[in-house]
Parts: C-alpha cells; sequence; structure tokens
C-alpha cells in the first residue's frame, strides 16, 4: 500500500463512473466477466455505437481494459483499478456515515422488536 | 503526516441502551462493520477485527478497547500493529457519545488519527467487501459522494 494522499480524487475517473450507462456496463462486465461493445448493446438500451464510445470513456480512465478480437475489442474490467477508484472516491468520511447507517438500522429494529 | 479529526452525529430512534449495546458489542459491531470482532467490552482489552477470511487473504487488523462507560460513552483504538499497544500515533481513536434526545439517542462518532492511517485502513476494508458486497454496497456511496461533490461545486 503505497501513501497516495485521500483525496486524490481523478476528474476522469469521476466522471466515468458518476455516468448511469457506464456504470451499468461495469456491472455487466463485472457479472459476465467480459463483453464487446456488440454483447453489451444487447443487453442495454443504447445503440452499439453509444456502448463503444462508453467503453471507450472507461479505458481512458482505466477502469476496462480491451484485448483485440476479430474486428471487435473485448473488454474485462481491471479490478485493481476499480477498487483503487472506489478507495479514492469513498472518503473515510463516507465509510463512517455507511457504517453509522447501519448501526442506526441495527438499533432501530432492536427497539421496535422490544417495544413489541 | 498529518493529523486528522472526523466526526459524524446520526439520531437513532432507540434508547441509549440499545445504542449502546449496538456500537460496543463484538456480536453487534460485526454487523456493522468487520467479518468477525474478536474482544471483550472492557476497558483496556486487547483483540481484534477480522475482514474477510484469514485463511484466504482477509486480514485481521489490532482492536484495543478504551473506555466504556454504558450507556454514554464506547471507545476503541485500531489499526496498531499487532503485539504493540495502542497509543496516540500507531493507532486511529474511534469514541461514541451518546446523548439522550427526545425518545431516541444522539450518536456522535469521532475518529481521530493520521489521516494516512486512516486512509490505508479504508482501502484495506474496501479490498476485502469488494468481492463480497460489490456494487450494492459500494453504489450508494458513490452517489452519496456524488451529491457531496455537487453541493460544494
Amino acid at each position: 500500500m503505497s501513501g497516495t494522499p485521500a483525496r486524490q480524487v481523478d476528474d476522469d475517473l469521476w466522471s466515468a463512473i458518476g455516468d448511469p450507462t457506464r456504470r451499468r456496463m461495469l456491472d455487466l462486465l463485472l457479472q459476465d466477466g467480459d463483453g464487446t461493445a456488440t454483447t453489451l448493446g444487447q443487453r442495454l438500451p443504447v445503440s452499439r455505437q453509444a456502448v463503444a464510445k462508453h467503453l471507450g470513456v472507461l479505458d481512458r480512465a482505466g477502469l476496462v481494459r480491451g484485448m483485440p478480437q476479430g474486428r471487435e475489442k473485448r473488454y474485462r474490467v481491471d479490478e485493481a483499478q476499480l477498487a483503487r477508484a472506489i478507495a479514492d472516491l469513498s472518503s473515510v468520511g463516507s465509510a463512517w456515515d455507511a457504517r453509522l447507517q447501519r448501526i442506526k438500522r441495527i438499533a432501530e429494529t432492536i427497539q421496535r422488536t422490544r417495544q413489541a | 503526516m498529518e493529523l486528522g479529526t472526523l466526526t459524524r452525529e446520526v439520531y437513532i430512534e432507540a434508547t441509549p441502551d440499545v445504542v449502546f449495546e449496538v456500537v460496543s458489542s463484538p456480536e453487534h459491531v460485526k454487523q456493522w462493520w468487520p467479518d468477525d470482532a474478536r474482544y471483550e467490552p472492557v476497558p483496556g482489552a486487547e483483540g481484534e477485527i477480522v475482514f474477510g477470511d484469514p485463511a484466504a487473504g482477509g486480514t485481521v487488523v489490532s482492536f484495543s478497547v478504551v473506555e466504556v462507560q454504558p450507556p454514554r460513552t464506547f471507545s476503541f483504538r485500531w489499526t496498531h500493529p499487532a503485539g504493540a499497544a495502542a497509543v496516540h500515533g500507531n493507532s486511529l481513536l474511534v469514541t461514541f457519545d451518546l446523548t439522550p434526545s427526545g425518545s431516541g439517542t444522539l450518536l456522535r462518532m469521532t475518529e481521530t488519527g493520521f489521516r494516512e492511517q486512516g486512509w490505508e485502513a479504508a482501502v484495506l476494508e474496501e479490498r476485502y467487501r469488494e468481492h463480497t458486497t460489490g456494487w450494492d454496497f459500494f453504489l450508494p456511496r458513490l452517489v452519496s459522494y456524488a451529491a457531496d461533490l455537487g453541493a460544494r461545486r
């Protein structure tokens, strides 16, 4: 683990992951293991051309890597880069926000159970 | 390295007794944070919290109880080197303060320590979470980050 400062949020990375279609694409690639603009296009309500464009954005941000396959490229998620992106994007603060929300949910459930 | 303090407050519709139990007992702590928590909730107790499966690349993190005053205060130190005494400078100090408020409790969490250490701890944790919960876990956090970013711009 290197000592990178906590708040180095890369703009490219953020805009890559900030788009719902691209997040959906990452989900599908994680789920299926890999995919091409054609296979992803079949599962998304956008054109193959739009998918190819989105893949380009994800590729430039380092979130996916493409291997040439015939006339297309087959893409996989770069899990190391995705883990780094997530670590950068979620500060220590948001980690605690999530924990506190879980504490709240658990305590309120116990309270309701005891009152019932 | 820079010393940082993080403070969060949340209102919980449950009595301080219940909230205290949830923030301090290992059985509850592992429901909202690590995969396993092994410590006695008494002052000075040394223990550990576990992320993932230690036999399969998971990680064990030192955890040391500092203050236990039910139902007001629970604090602990974590991330110090295994076997070392947890002190200022080698660990993060987390303090939960509970205040009765209406029919519920105001829970205030403060984490103090070197920022870099906190960041490393967060990365460590997320690395293991990613494989178990994936986007279900991270997406809400990314969305709240986006809202944050939007508010600041």
